[in-house]
């Protein structure tokens, strides 16, 4: 048999040990190919630090502009200062928008960076890939959600799955790349679970989760063992890994249908009004409580898109024209909502004792133009921008990072978004050099090698 | 040196105590120039017996008969000494033989070429990869590019850059170029070079020598060559590949050192960094080969150990030249085909592969009872003339061709337009070359040519190209839009030159909405991003147009595309037809033609396109051959051999249903119609336009988006998302309780359990139900309603437990997968 002990040592793509790689070879024989050889071995190094961190990731879909939100430049001129104005914070020197006020008073629970940028092409999609996958997926090889490695690493915890989308999958933002929300390479079942319906709505539940009220509990039962019953009658499938990944997928959707706790994550109606406003009665702010109960239950990684596309709603991405939206919408709408939303889901976990174990991450694509456009708007900015940091052992009330007299490109610690995959990954205790089976069961580790964790967080 | 009778004697003993015999020796390669200095060409000693080679290059002796114009050493590696002829003699085993050398220039000049030499040392250790001083923004100050695409360049930062004395001219060795990879001083990268190596020699001797830099008629590698290019080798074995690079001027110099070497299956075959195989398993393997930007491959076998007798191989019927050349493989692998698949699993197999539908039960009980012994040929036949068959083939060519109205590209009006230039070729089976002529051979209003509205579709230049050369020719270019592909034969000019193809496709508006006008424009270029110039418009590997002709370029490039000059064309097509039968296709993925993906049965896939091409491109031909081949007619249930097999076609692959297929089915079934929004009532999934159709079954099943051409856009995966829906969502549960459908028919009829369930067995399943299969429905139905109060049975609990049954067959393997 296949010795497990043999996957402390192999180091096959080093070529150290030849050998090992040699009993590798004939797992197959056995019907263990690279990829489940990779994922044993991925099991075996997660680290005792990151045993039970969770993650909620705040995608701010559209590009919140830096001048106007985290990074303000109030001594710049008025075409680039925008306008909006600082507001002093509960830490002393750090200033964030007036449009934020509830955040004003919790800066000591999170950290600002400020240098952040990338160098590739300024389009929507690129940072949610590069945010969400560490990578971008070129030439058809697609990079799986750092969400479904942690799932492919360490499973479900309970019933529910280890990684959840609200949501939905981010849509159109121009382009045809795909916004990283996928297992990837890793395969269709590591998946996130997509939620695909809106949780503010008066009569929200998860679409599918229940029977329908005409199928009574007997009928749903009954279907169950006569679908068993007739495949039981047919052997020929037995050897098809899709045909077991097909049973597995139904064996999940039954544990999500009866249990108990699965059910009461999602119901939001468990929650009191109260809460539910300090939130947000928007989609925004009601994922973000979903996202709380659903960590609570033992969910690992939740992702929340802000919004689903850029088109046609008012969303971070100020282009000040038509379909895109205005600079005032910060004010009236965006900036509200993301107040709302992140700052009760920091009170929440802090007051339940759950921030040191769940990381939560508030990440916009890029920043946008120092200057402000003809239209009155911002355009696209990959050169500098900040993203939000806050739990899971971050060290609040702490700006990493600095920009120019413009913030239009990082002064000092720029930090690019395979970073902070990076970081999440060290959090999570995932050692970033475990492989993963990219296309032809290639082995590739889960950042690029030589991208390190921003550490000054944890310190 | 005299041959020694002593050594050859003991050797002898050697082989015979070993227990080693073979029945043929050879050397290869078979012919050997040596030109230069410098030249040197290691042989291999290549021993036969019953067919499997034993490489018994560094156990055989080895003697020059005249070893004053070359000499050969116990390895096998002659050196040259004088121009002349040389005769290199091999003994092992009893067995001798020879091999004439040529020797030319040996004591011409000689010094190590930038190009020829340098830069190949560079990448073979990994300077320039991706990983270190090849990626974008170099590493420790010192960037190359990557793998040495631009030996100018890479001169430039070596020996030019003012920062660093990376290469010291007065003294060579302390040159930070040799310092730093020897680990004389501290390295980043560790050690990569060890003093007084083939490659520190290389690199000192050619500081020493001033560092001359690459010159512009240095001869370029037009190709490889690999030995062996096949063989049947033994378990546990090894195997030395010997790689030699042809350049443009004739010349073939040995590389095997300075080539890179990776296993297509680890679990068969390792290769080590200097190209040493050991087959670790059983199976074949195919080792690629990577030069320069020249790729090639040896594939080497090693049978599994099943005893497959003739009456095994007998059960593939041989119906045409696909049989014989899957046998030749399974022979070769000794691997047993299933047996061949009954009446039932051919016909439903047959109805979803070519049409996208089920049989009806009529259909099915038809087909059983016909007893003619061409029953399946003229089925194939009659599938091929179905609208349905039109209706499946125009959607996957839809996919391909990205039809769609989202990014709001095309109108209503031209998503028709296109679709129904599709669908109308399909049905009239326009052979495959003509399809893209209609794209690509004309011009003028998308109204009249529907094809047309491809150039309305992909209106950015790099698209074009890009799901072009996808689309019609499974080449992946994109990565050659910003630098030498790594691995690949396309270079980033060819890009360019190809690129500009595509630059002077005008587009205007017409006289109606949804009407363009395309026409070949008189300017437009599309500069190389290096060169900063534009390249004169060059199909890839085709015949370039000047840049100042005024020739349709679109013209150009479609004459080339539809021509036998282009080798990529015809494969493209029947790679993506072989996969719709059978998974894996021939490549995996089918859309990547690529040199570095070489297919699991070559001459399989040779043949299929040379019948096709003969065939006058005719894509039903080709289906007709797939079809009526005794292959596509085997069982999916495996025997003991060919379990795990899944590449050689040994039975019939299982594989889900795709997302639009299922829906149909379904509503087939039940008898109760899908309804999509803007299309009339009894639209099925398949023959919608659009991917721009909302519902819930057909984006959780898989259905592409249609933004990137792309095979795998497509998902056949299972998800547990789908699992709810059917469980709890209202697309089947809307179908099974809606009040005018088939269970309410059936109820209607009066129609017994039995009957029932032998009609949904015969439409779901394609066959009757067995004897016990139906025993314990009908005990299940009979219990289901025993639990009523009042004890008599209910119309109401009957159509329930119907309904229930109906739901347990159309979500069970048997009928989501095709197998």
């Amino acid at each position: 048999m296949f010795r497990l002990d043999a996957d402390k040592t192999v180091k096959f793509c080093d070529g150290t040990r030849r050998r090992d790689f040699l009993h590798v070879g004939s797992l197959s024989l056995l019907g263990l190919g690279m990829s489940e050889f990779l994922q044993m071995r991925a099991r075996a190094a997660v680290t005792d630090t990151g045993k039970d961190i969770n993650v909620i990731m705040l995608m701010l879909v559209g590009g919140p502009s830096q001048l106007d939100t985290f990074d303000m430049k109030p001594e710049a001129p008025i075409e680039i200062r925008g306008p909006h104005n600082p507001i002093k914070t509960n830490v002393p020197g750090i200033e964030i928008c007036e449009i934020f006020p509830r955040m004003a008073r919790h800066a000591d629970k999170y950290a600002l960076l400020r240098g952040c940028y990338h160098s590739a092409a300024a389009l929507h999609a690129v940072g949610h890939q590069l945010f969400q996958t560490g990578r971008l997926s070129l030439s058809g090889m697609e990079h799986p959600h750092i969400g479904s490695v942690l799932g492919y690493i360490k499973g479900a915890n309970g019933d529910l799955p280890p990684h959840v989308v609200l949501p939905k999958i981010i849509g159109r933002t121009g382009g045809n790349l795909k916004p990283g929300q996928t297992a990837g390479y890793l395969g269709k079942g590591h998946d996130p679970f997509v939620l695909n319906a809106d949780p503010s709505v008066a009569d929200f539940r998860v679409p599918d989760m229940l029977p329908p009220d005409y199928l009574s509990a007997l009928r749903v039962d009954r279907r169950r063992d006569w679908r068993s019953m007739v495949d039981r009658s047919v052997s020929k499938f037995e050897t098809s890994q899709d045909a077991r990944l097909l049973d597995s997928t139904f064996h999940q959707a039954y544990t999500l249908m009866t249990s108990e706790k699965a059910r009461e994550a999602f119901d939001l109606h468990r929650e009191d009004e109260d809460t539910r406003n300090r939130y947000g009665r928007n989609r925004f702010g009601q994922s973000c409580l979903l996202a709380r109960r659903l960590v609570e239950s033992g969910v690992r990684f939740v992702t929340v898109n802000m919004f689903e596309t850029v088109f046609d709603e008012i969303t971070w991405d100020i282009h000040g024209s038509p379909p895109f939206s205005p600079i005032s919408g910060y004010r009236d709408l965006v900036g509200p909502m993301f107040d709302n939303g992140f700052t009760s889901l920091i009170e929440d976990l802090s007051n339940r004792g759950m921030l040191e174990s769940t990381m939560v991450l508030a990440l916009g694509e890029f920043g946008r133009t120092p200057k402000v456009n003809p239209a009155g708007g911002r355009d696209h900015w990959p050169q500098s921008w900040t993203v939000v940091g806050s739990g899971g052992g971050i060290q609040g009330g702490q700006v990493i990072g600095s920009t120019d007299k413009i913030g239009g490109s990082p002064k000092d610690r720029p930090v690019h978004p395979s970073e902070i995959v990076a970081t999440i990954y060290h959090r999570l205790g995932i050692p970033l050099e475990t492989e993963l089976p990219a296309a032809n069961g290639r082995p590739l580790p889960v950042v690029d090698r030589g991208v390190e964790p921003v550490h000054e967080l944890f310190s | 040196m005299r041959w020694s009778r002593l050594v050859l004697t003991s050797a002898a003993a050697c082989w015979a105590v070993l227990g080693q015999s073979a029945t043929d020796i050879e050397i290869l390669p078979a012919s050997v120039e040596l030109h230069g200095p410098d030249a040197r060409q290691q042989l291999l000693a290549q021993a036969t017996t019953d067919g499997v080679q034993r490489d018994w290059t560094s156990k055989a002796g080895w003697a020059s008969e005249n070893p004053e114009i070359a000499s050969v050493d116990a390895g096998g590696l002659v050196r040259p000494v004088s121009d002349g002829s040389a005769v290199i003699r091999v003994e092992a085993g009893g067995l001798a033989a020879t091999r004439t050398i040529r020797v030319t220039g040996a004591r011409d000049d000689f010094s190590w070429s930038f190009r020829r030499h340098v830069i190949p040392v560079l990448t073979k250790k990994g300077c320039n990869s991706g990983a270190c001083h090849g990626s974008a923004a170099g590493k420790n100050g010192l960037k190359l590019t990557l793998r040495g695409y631009d030996p100018a360049a890479d001169h430039d930062a070596l020996t030019r850059e003012a920062t660093a004395r990376r290469v010291s001219l007065a003294d060579p060795a302390s040159s930070l170029f040799l310092l730093k990879p020897t680990m004389t001083i501290p390295h980043g990268g560790g050690k990569k070079v060890a003093v007084g190596s083939l490659e520190y020699k290389v690199l000192s001797e050619w500081i020493a020598a001033g560092a001359p830099g690459p010159a512009e008629d240095d001869p370029a590698v037009v190709g490889l060559e690999v030995y062996p290019r096949a063989a049947t080798l033994e378990p546990g074995s090894k195997q030395r590949l010997v790689v030699r690079a042809k350049y443009a001027d004739g010349r073939v110099a040995e590389v095997s050192r300075w080539a890179r070497y990776s296993s297509t299956d680890g679990a068969v075959a390792e290769v080590s960094d200097d190209g040493v195989v050991t087959m670790v398993g059983r199976g074949e393997a195919a080792i690629t080969v990577a030069y320069a930007t020249s790729v090639l491959y040896a594939r080497l076998t090693v049978p599994h150990d099943n005893e497959v007798s003739q009456q095994e191989f007998n059960r593939l019927t041989v119906n045409n030249f696909v049989d014989e050349l899957v046998l030749k493989k399974l022979r070769k692998l000794r691997i047993a085909p299933s047996e061949p698949a009954d009446d039932s699993a051919f016909l439903r197999r047959a109805f979803l592969d070519s049409a996208g539908i089920l049989p009806t039960a009529e259909e099915v009980e038809d087909f059983l009872s016909d007893t003619s012994p061409d029953k399946r040929r003229r089925l194939i036949d009659r599938l091929l003339e179905r609208p349905e068959y039109a209706d499946y083939w125009a959607y996957k060519w839809s996919d391909l061709l990205l039809v769609s109205t989202d990014r709001d590209h095309l109108n209503r009006t031209a998503l028709w337009d296109f679709y129904n230039w599709i669908r109308d070729s399909v049905a009239e089976n326009k052979p495959w070359h003509r399809f893209a002529q209609d794209i690509f051979a004309s011009n003028g209003s998308s109204r009249e040519n529907g094809a047309l509205n491809y150039f309305v579709l992909h209106k950015e230049t790099i698209d074009l190209v890009e799901n072009t050369t996808q689309a019609f020719m499974g080449q992946t270019l994109t990565c050659a839009r910003c630098h030498n592909h790594p691995l690949e034969k396309w270079t980033q000019e060819q890009y360019y030159r190809f690129a500009n193809l595509f630059t002077r496709i005008g587009i205007k508006s017409g006289d109606e909405p949804g009407d363009s006008v395309i026409f070949a424009r008189a300017f437009g270029n599309i500069s190389h991003p290096r060169a900063g110039h534009p390249f004169p418009p060059t199909p890839l590997d085709g015949e370039e147009l000047a840049l100042d002709s005024q020739d349709d370029r679109k013209l150009h490039l479609a004459k080339w595309l539809t021509s036998d000059a282009n080798p990529y064309f015809a494969r493209n097509i029947v790679s993506r037809v072989w996969a719709n039968f059978f998974a894996p296709g021939l490549v995996d993925p089918p859309d990547d033609l690529r040199a570095t993906n070489p297919a699991s049965n070559e001459e399989l896939f040779e043949a299929l396109v040379a019948d096709f091409v003969e065939g006058g491109y005719d894509v039903k031909h080709l289906i007709r051959r797939i079809m009526n081949s005794g292959t596509y007619q085997l069982s999916s249930t495996p025997n003991a051999s060919n379990q795990r097999e899944d590449k050689y076609y040994s039975k019939y692959q299982v594989k889900r249903l795709p997302a639009e297929v299922i829906l149909d089915a379904m509503s087939s079934i039940t008898g109760q119609e899908s309804k999509f929004g803007g299309y009339p009532v009894g639209t099925r999934a398949i023959q919608l336009p659009d991917v721009r159709v909302e519902s819930r079954f057909l984006e959780s099943f898989g259905r592409p988006l249609r933004l990137v051409c792309d095979v795998e856009e497509r998902s056949d995966d299972p998800s547990v998302a789908q699992a709810l829906h059917v469980i709890n969502g209202e697309t089947l549960n809307g179908k099974l309780r809606a009040e005018g459908n088939n269970i309410a028919a059936f109820l209607k009829l009066g129609l017994s359990d039995r009957k029932i369930v032998e009609h949904l067995f015969l439409s779901a399943f394609s066959r009757y139900p067995t004897e016990s299969e139906e025993h314990k429905i009908l005990e299940e139905l009979r219990e289901a309603r025993r639990d009523q109060r009042s004890g008599s049975i209910q119309d109401r609990s009957r159509r329930e437990s119907l309904e229930d049954l109906t739901w347990a067959l159309l979500t069970s393997r048997e009928f989501l997968f095709n197998h």
